[in-house]
Parts: structure tokens; sequence; C-alpha cells
């Protein structure tokens, strides 16, 4: 811990503002003006010297993007930080023990359903059926994993493992029937959700993710003591003060929140959690004091590169950008696995 | 300073614990032995509050353990236990560094800083500090979790309590002796230790007052001398053994198999 965690914290945010910007000038669309502080005091004077279609690209198009990658990086980061802490194993994370897929699955029945359902909910809660269904699929997932794998504060990984195998099948089971009896329409959402994308940002959903976000890292980030003392076992944390049974609580709750909207908004983008704490573990160790806030911010930088990749590498079309960071997941996952060998 | 009326205790239905009464002094240094299955390590979990149970309450300074907020229970007790986590990826510092995570808020301050240096001196662990805590070797390991124990309770604190379970499993002879010397000298300082030990040699030794258990019962609890008699011993341990005097230092000496 005589590590600068400050220090660490400013360079790689001054990191992500620089990638930030240099993804803003990515795309098959190119500005007028090429100076970033021209573009900005054109749109915030407002005076004409921008034109409409500059605007709307950078207002309506890349900048939202730019900033649902960031949130939705660090939020799935930050989430499989925090549930590898609580099962204290490197491979708990929220695609690999079934809880996007959980998820994914109540969205998809949201998206086909919902016609039938939403003329029997208030109108208010149109709007938030997705990621509440979403949320509300999340939650269960984690607590019927936690409650299959987890026994007198030991989790049993190999059934980590498999209940999420078996909730991940159980998802596609009824994906596969969602797609049979589906429209056209709620057909290409279904592979929106399968795939996964930033294609869908808008400031609405950034701004509701934003305050989620805030109030699970409000609860979620300073508890890096706490996860490092669970590395003793839950009795031995709880001797040192730690409140372990109401932590694991705002874990479950506040995970499934994060990863519930980030399946609403984005679909499935996998392996963030995974990555994330696995390189970061490599330079920090396991002091969860460090890699908890710096997830945060290495999760948005990883989701930030790979989506601008994802929008310019194949202009003009896109690839999904879950092909990506399955690329970087699985060979880390295969990693994690063969050096955990003789403990699985 | 710790009193337990009446503590049972069943897994499954199986009793491990029967009618057990203690109460520790201030100042006391009490030993649980036993043969293995005794249930040792469940009373002092128990004891120490690890287990939850629905029974009278164990009164912890006159309080209960209900009463007593978080961080004000962990400046005043702490708990070695038996089966320490063999894969934590940090140096043995941090390990130890945990011990005062209920003094700091974010940042460890001097006086943590000073009072891990201080522990890892006690429990010679102090050349391991930046060593990964996973190359460890488990002595090592025990006595950089016995360090931990000691810089959770190193504060200005009256009247601490330490329990301990098995605290000597793996140590060496001069090891076994250095913690053990160690806390006699909190103990003197009007604080108290539970611990349970197989070596009844050192509890005859160190020991203020010991509980023999067997089958979840108390045998007997008394000073050394009343507890380490002849007949209790092999009774209890089911095998012939004779008592003689310490040359050394007058307690009772346990030598089994004649």
């Amino acid at each position: 811990m005589k590590h600068r965690l400050g220090i660490y914290i400013v360079l790689s945010l001054l990191l992500l503002a620089l990638l930030a910007v240099v993804s803003l000038y990515m795309g098959v669309y190119v500005f007028e003006k090429h100076s970033i502080i021209d573009v900005f005091k054109g749109i915030i004077y407002n005076d004409g010297s921008i034109d409409a279609a500059d605007r709307f690209v950078l207002m309506d198009l890349r900048l939202p993007r730019i900033v649902m990658g960031i949130l939705i990086g660090s939020a799935l980061a930050v989430s499989g930080t925090c549930l590898q802490g609580m099962f204290r194993n490197p491979l708990a994370t929220p695609d690999l023990i079934g809880i996007t897929a959980g998820a994914s699955l109540f969205a998809a029945v949201a998206i086909v359903l919902g016609v039938y359902i939403k003329p029997y909910i208030p109108e208010v809660f149109h709007f938030s059926f997705l990621s509440l269904m979403a949320f509300v699929g999340a939650f269960l997932t984690m607590i019927l994993v936690y409650r299959i794998s987890t026994q007198n504060g030991r989790t049993n990984v190999v059934m980590m493992l498999l209940t999420g195998v078996a909730i991940t099948s159980l998802g596609f089971a009824v994906m596969g029937l969602l797609i049979y009896f589906s429209k056209e329409e709620q057909l290409r959402d279904l592979t929106f959700w399968n795939l996964g994308s930033l294609a869908g940002a808008t400031w609405t959903k950034n701004g509701i993710l934003a305050v989620i976000i805030t109030v699970a890292y409000f609860f979620l980030i300073n508890k890096g003591k706490a996860l490092n003392a669970m590395m003793l076992g839950e009795h031995d944390a709880q001797h040192l003060g730690i409140p372990v049974e109401r932590i694991k609580k705002q874990i479950i709750l506040l995970t499934a929140l994060m990863v519930g909207t980030c399946v609403a908004f984005a679909g499935t983008i996998g392996f963030v959690g995974l990555i994330v704490p696995y390189i970061l573990r490599l330079v920090f160790k396991s002091n969860y004091h460090l890699i908890l806030p710096m997830s945060a911010i290495f999760g948005s930088i990883l989701l930030l590169v790979a989506d601008t990749i994802s929008r310019t590498i194949a202009p003009p079309s896109e690839i999904p950008i879950g092909v990506l960071t399955a690329f970087m997941g699985a060979p880390i996952f295969i990693t994690i696995l063969i050096r955990n060998r003789n403990a699985l | 300073m710790l009193e337990a009326q009446n503590i049972s205790y069943a897994h499954r239905k199986f009793s491990i614990l029967e009618n057990i009464d203690v109460s520790v002094n201030y100042g006391e240094l009490l030993v649980i032995v036993g043969p293995n299955g005794a249930g040792k390590s469940t009373l002092l979990s128990v004891l120490a509050n690890e287990l939850a149970r629905h029974e009278e309450p164990i009164l912890f300074k006159k309080k209960a353990f209900k009463e007593w907020g978080d961080k004000d229970l962990a400046h005043s007790k702490a708990k070695f236990s038996q089966s320490n986590s063999h894969d934590i990826p940090l140096s043995a510092k941090d390990v130890v560094m945990m011990g005062r995570y209920p003094y700091f808020a974010s940042i460890p301050q001097k006086k943590d800083q000073d009072a891990t240096q201080k522990a890892m001196e006690e429990t010679d662990v102090a050349a391991l500090a930046s060593r990964d805590y996973n190359s460890l070797s488990g002595g090592e390991k025990q006595r950089v979790h016995l360090a931990r124990v000691l810089a959770q309770l190193d504060n200005e604190v009256e009247n601490k309590m330490v329990f301990l379970d098995e605290p000597l499993n793996n140590l060496d002879v001069l090891h076994q002796h250095r913690i053990l010397h160690t806390i006699k000298k909190f103990t003197q300082n009007g604080n108290a230790a539970i611990m349970v030990l197989h070596d009844l040699n050192l509890a005859a030794q160190f020991a203020d007052r010991v509980m023999l258990l067997k089958k979840g019962k108390i045998v007997a609890h008394d000073v050394p001398a009343a507890v380490f008699t002849k007949e209790i011993i092999s009774r209890v341990y089911n095998f012939p053994c004779i008592v003689c005097p310490n040359p050394v230092n007058k307690n009772p000496l346990i030598i089994f198999g004649t």
C-alpha cells in the first residue's frame, strides 16, 4: 500500500481523456475543422461556425457513444472486480457466472412479451421496463449462483462456473425460442443483445447510467480494504471489524443493478470484468485497495478502445464489440484456468 | 472479562458442545486442551462470536457482543484462526497490515506502519516483509497471521482479549516459545487470552488455568496442577501416562506411553 494511488488515478484519467479525444476524431465522417478547441468553441458559443452535419455527428453520434463506452466499460470492470472479491476467485465475472446471461434473458423476454405487458403497467415505467427486467434477471441469477456455489463462506469454483454455464445455456434456449416467435423488428433487437453494441447510445441512456454508476460507486469504490480482508476468510474479516454480510448484500444488489443496466442498453459485452482486473493484478498483485478504483478507469479505457476499433476497422460497417472483447478475454480465461489448474 | 453460561452447540443435530460455562478474568491465560473432536475449536469460535447463537448472550467486558460497534470490538478483541487461507496474492507485509484495517480509512498512518513493523519483529517475520505471502512455508504463513493479530491489538485500549486456535502448529521450538512468551506478556498487562493447544506440557508451563474438554463436555477446569494429574489425563486421552514435577519450574510434566 506504499503505492501512490492518487498519482496512478490521475495518470490513467489523463490517458483516458487523451484516448477519448482521439476516438472523437476517428471514424468515417471527417470534421471540417480539425482542432478540438475550435469545434467545441463553435458548439458552445453556437455562432454558426460549425455546420449542422458536424454538429450532429459530434453531439448526437460520437460523443454519446464515447461517453457510453466510458460508463459501461467502467461499470462492467468494477462489477467484475467486486464479484471476484466476494467469491474470492479471479474467474468470478458477470459473464462467466451467468449474470449477464440472466440479465439478457429477462431483457429478451421484456422485448418480445413487452408488447403484451405494456398496456397493464403505468406509462412512466415503459421507458425503464427493459432495464428493470434486466436488473431483475441479473439479481435473481446472482442470488441463485451464490446460494448454489457458496457454503459457509467458501466458494466452490467449479459449482460457480457450472451454474453460470447452466444459466447461459438456459438463456440460449429461451433466446432461440423467442427468435422463433418474434416479429421482424423484435428480431433485430434480439440480435443486438446477443452481440453487444454501443451504437444505441443516447444522452438519456447515458444520464441513467451515470446516476446508477454514481450511486453504486458511492458504496462500492472504497471497499478495497474490506475485499482484501475477505481474502483471509469471512470470519477473520469480521474480526477485523468488516461488516461482511452487509458488504456482500451491497455488492450483490449494486453489481446486479450495474450489469442489468449495461445489458439493457448495450447488450452482452463479454469479458470486460475478466480482462481489466486480470491486467491490474499483474501490476498491483491482488490488492483491491488499488485495483478496485483503478478498474473503474481501465474498464473505461478498454471499452473505449475496443469500441473505437470496432467502428473504424472495417468501414463503413461495424464489427460487434463483443467479438473484440471476446478475442481478448478468451485467452485470458484460458490462462487463468491453467494457472489455477491445481486449485480447481 | 468474558462470561458465557450454558453454551451448547450442535451441527445438524449432532451435538458438539453441551452446557459449557466459561469465565475468563482480567490478566488470565486460559488454555483449552482435549483429544481430537472434543469441540475445542468450536468452543473458541462460539466464544469469539463467530457462530450465530440464540441462547444467553456472551458478555465481553460486561456487554453482549451485539451491543458492541464493529470497530470498537475490533480494537478490543482479535482471533487467530486455525484454517488460514493459503491463497492471498499479496506481500507478507500487506497481510500483516490488514490487522491495522480497523485503524485507518484509506492510507496507513505512521503508527500503523510502526505497529506492523513491531508485530513482524515480534513473530520474527520482518525479514519476509516483501516476500509473496503465497511463497511462504506453512510455519512462516502462520507467523505472518500471528503478527497480523498482534498488530490489530497494538493500541491504547485497556483489557483486550485474544483468541488463538492452535497457534503453535507448524512452528519450530524456538518460535513456539517466542509466541507463548509474547502472549504471556500480553496477558500480564491486564489483557486476557484463550488459546487452544495440543501440547500439554506447554499448557502446563504457560497457562493460568486449563480447561480440559472431552466430547463436548468439561472434564476439568482449574489451575494446571489440578487438571494435569495422572488419573485425569490417562482417562481422557485413553493412553497411559505419568505426571511428575518439572525439574526446572515445578509445573506438572506429563510423560506419555509409560
